[in-house]
């Protein structure tokens, strides 16, 4: 909860910031307030506290969320540092991204369902604005005004299910909602069961699994490049973090009703992210929809629904998320250089800049799920989670597609090192991106090596 | 505290009289004014000018804000009447609770102020 | 008996409004439909016993929302009268998606006639009880809400706000 008022906090102060014109020292303050929160949170570890009549519940799942997401969102500023240089909006860019985090970190902990309607709605809204932040650039408008009308939508969805389940419950707590299907269980009335499907659509397009993922291509194109990597990483994994959270506690015991469509979801999932990846010309397009198709991944989560799910599910998000920055770093210093998304952009950048190409490199094969990185392990205790409760045909399919995977990961790496572009003149990097890029480097393999000890947590 | 459905009664005669009073002048001013109706009657006056156009053009931002921005202050006045009426019920951390609230949106209020997003230049 | 009355009568004019502003061509007309649905749910709100809430229903959606519906209206510029064409497949794919989804509505309300709802405060709706649930149980959520007013202040004034070079 501190970790909450601490961003809230933070919000606010970049606000002042623009009335009292300090705007120029706001960033490094943010920095060290996003390690604040992280170690904030990290205090509250195994202490499980309640708080506001049961508003929020920051167990141990909702620390390391919390965690995780403060950590990304520390890798995320670096990452744009140069980019709110140019721009001449940074207070608004900064208030809003922390407003979003606010609604983020609701989100993972949230143990209300009035709460988890005001962390999606908190942080969406920013995002729409931040979708359109390029207002003289009509992609980005197209991708703000698409993502607003399905966002609202999905949203209607959302509420009209949470409304039906209050109706039959009395109540918005998870924990009394599970309590009343346990006690009514034989007899609940179909109003309850259709809620929770009405909620699970809206979840599930706020994950973008198919067929509700018609939105991420376009919006992830158009959106300023950092604004991408905000949505494929940070919102990604608070919107499966409270999908997960939802089902986990409070409609855990009625699989029978949801299972089978999650299940349907999943494979649609994989197959439409995985195969529609594969002929994309534009990098930025194609790491959307590899973003999909790791939604795809993480259901296998939600249909495993066991005690390995919710450590499995935090360390897959922890893998994407870093290979994620890695490879949106990359991508923006070479949009910098060459105003060129396209994959032609990275040929030869194994000898323009090695160093790059290797931390490119290192992202695609964490994403793609080679061996040594994280994104392996992360892969390999979903699979095993789902094992555990017999799922085998949607561990054999998410198997394949990952094969599939691998082909479009592996297009980027042969541009850098077996084709030579055009342009042959060496790439720079900055400091801070430089610094960025070996942490996140460090992390993909620490993971890896001590993947053990992530997956205990939880 | 249950209310009867009389106790609208008030409510709904503002209502016809409201409707009425609109209905009614429509119709009176149609019944009493002479109806001559001829070209030069509904011809712009010799001081006017031609209109020209259309009324519905697309016209600036600058009063959408303007409007998005009351709606939000509006609904924020809004959480005040509840408030209001149990004010000496929730006491002290009542008034604590609005006070943030309202700090927030008064912080929001001087963000707008400095952008100078309400200056019609 | 009265009340039984007057719920159909409200139901009526809200469907009946709420089935115009889909039909009607003239997007002029639907935001006036729009207001009549919201003033019948108003009425819904009444019939309730939740003064409150219909009193602000009426300002703040009828009253200000509808506003800026007019405003986007006028913005759009809709002089001509050209709606893109849309594929028949669409609006069969359309059609059907929300067909299925009006049977499961229908019946799932059906199937729970006889369902026994929890009942709550009958009062719960006036003014002096919705505060004090608002500010003791749901207190989080109202200072979050105040976070919310200011995402979309910020928000307004970043997209609405000409930029000063």
């Amino acid at each position: 909860m501190k970790s909450l008022i601490l961003l809230s906090g933070l919000g606010v102060l970049t606000l002042l910031s623009e009335i009292f014109n300090f705007k120029r020292k706001i960033f490094p303050v943010v920095l060290l307030g996003l390690l604040g929160t992280i170690v904030l949170s990290a205090m509250y570890w195994n202490t499980n506290k309640h708080y506001f009549n049961d508003m929020m519940f920051f167990d141990n799942y909702a620390v390391a969320f919390t965690c995780l997401i403060s950590f990304i969102a520390f890798a995320w500023f670096l990452l744009s540092q140069n980019y709110f240089n140019e721009e001449t909006n940074l207070t608004d860019h900064f208030a809003l991204i922390l407003f979003a985090l606010v609604g983020a970190v609701i989100m993972v902990s949230y143990q209300n369902m009035s709460m988890l309607f005001l962390g999606i709605e908190t942080l969406s809204l920013s995002l729409y604005v931040l979708a359109g932040s390029r207002k003289n650039d009509l992609h980005s408008n197209e991708a703000a005004l698409k993502y607003f009308l399905m966002g609202a939508f999905a949203t209607g969805f959302l509420l009209f299910g949470i409304a039906l389940i209050y109706g039959v419950t009395g109540s918005f707590n998870l924990q009394t909602i599970a309590n009343y299907i346990t006690l009514n269980s034989g007899n609940i009335p179909a109003l309850f069961y259709t809620g929770v499907l009405l909620m699970m659509v809206g979840m599930a397009f706020k994950i973008s699994a198919a067929p509700f993922h018609f939105w991420a291509p376009d919006v992830y194109q158009g959106s300023p490049l950092v604004i991408t990597a905000f949505m494929a990483t940070i919102v990604k994994t608070a919107a499966f973090a409270a999908f997960f959270r939802l089902f986990f506690t409070c409609f855990s015991t009625i699989e029978s009703v949801w299972g089978n469509i999650i299940f349907v979801m999943a494979i649609l999932t994989l197959a439409v992210g995985n195969i529609t990846a594969t002929y994309q010309e534009s990098v930025k397009r194609m790491l959307a929809y590899s973003s999909i198709a790791h939604a795809g991944y993480m259901l296998l989560a939600i249909l495993a629904m066991n005690k390995f799910s919710a450590g499995s599910i935090l360390f897959y998000t922890a893998a994407y998320s870093v290979a994620s920055i890695t490879a949106f770093t990359v991508l923006s210093i070479i949009i910098n250089k060459s105003n060129n998304e396209a994959i032609d952009a990275f040929n030869g950048l194994g000898k323009r800049n090695p160093f790059l190409a290797f931390a490119m490199t290192v992202a695609m094969l964490s994403l793609a799920g080679i061996p040594p990185m994280a994104g392996f392990f992360g892969k390999y205790y979903l699979f095993n989670a789902a094992l555990q409760s017999g799922q085998t045909t949607i561990v054999l399919v998410a198997v394949l597609a990952s094969l599939v995977g691998v082909y479009y990961y592996f297009k980027a790496i042969i541009a850098m090192y077996f084709k030579s572009g055009s342009d042959s003149s060496p790439v720079e990097v900055s400091f801070i991106h430089k610094l960025l890029l070996v942490l996140t480097l460090v992390l993909i393999f620490a993971m890896g090596l001590m993947s053990d000890f992530v997956i205990r947590l939880l | 505290m249950q209310s009867n459905l009389y106790d609208y009664l008030p409510i709904l005669l503002m209502f016809i009289v409201a409707g009425g009073f609109v209905g009614g002048t429509m119709f009176v001013t149609h019944k009493l004014g002479p109806q001559i109706k001829s070209k030069i009657k509904l011809d712009t006056f010799e001081c006017g000018i031609e209109s020209q156009g259309n009324a519905r053009i697309p016209f600036s931002i600058k009063y959408f804000l303007v409007a998005i921005l009351f709606v939000l202050f509006d609904v924020e006045v809004i959480f005040m009447y509840p408030w209001a009426v149990n004010f000496k019920e929730l006491g002290l951390f009542g008034f604590i609770e609005m006070l943030t609230f309202m700090g927030f949106l008064l912080l929001g209020f001087f963000y707008i102020l400095k952008k100078g997003a309400l200056k019609w230049e | 008996m009265m009340i039984k009355y007057i719920f159909y009568f409200l139901a009526f004019v809200s469907v009946f409004s709420a089935l115009m502003v889909v039909v009607s061509k003239n997007p002029v007309h639907c935001v006036l439909y729009l207001i009549m649905c919201f003033f019948s749910i108003a009425g819904h709100y009444v019939l309730l016993n939740a003064q409150f809430l219909a009193a602000v229903h009426v300002i703040v959606y009828a009253g200000a929302i509808m506003v800026l519906f007019l405003f986007v209206i006028m913005l759009l510029n809709l002089n001509t009268q050209s709606e893109p064409h849309k594929s028949t497949w669409l609006k069969f794919a359309a059609a059907i998606t929300s067909g299925l989804l009006l049977v499961i509505l229908v019946g799932t309300l059906k199937g729970s006639e006889t369902m026994v709802m929890p009942v709550g405060n009958p009062n719960a709706g006036l003014i002096k009880n919705l505060g004090n649930t608002l500010f003791k149980d749901f207190l989080l959520p109202f200072e979050v809400s105040s976070i919310l007013f200011l995402v979309a202040m910020v928000g307004a004034v970043m997209l609405g706000k000409k930029e000063i070079k």
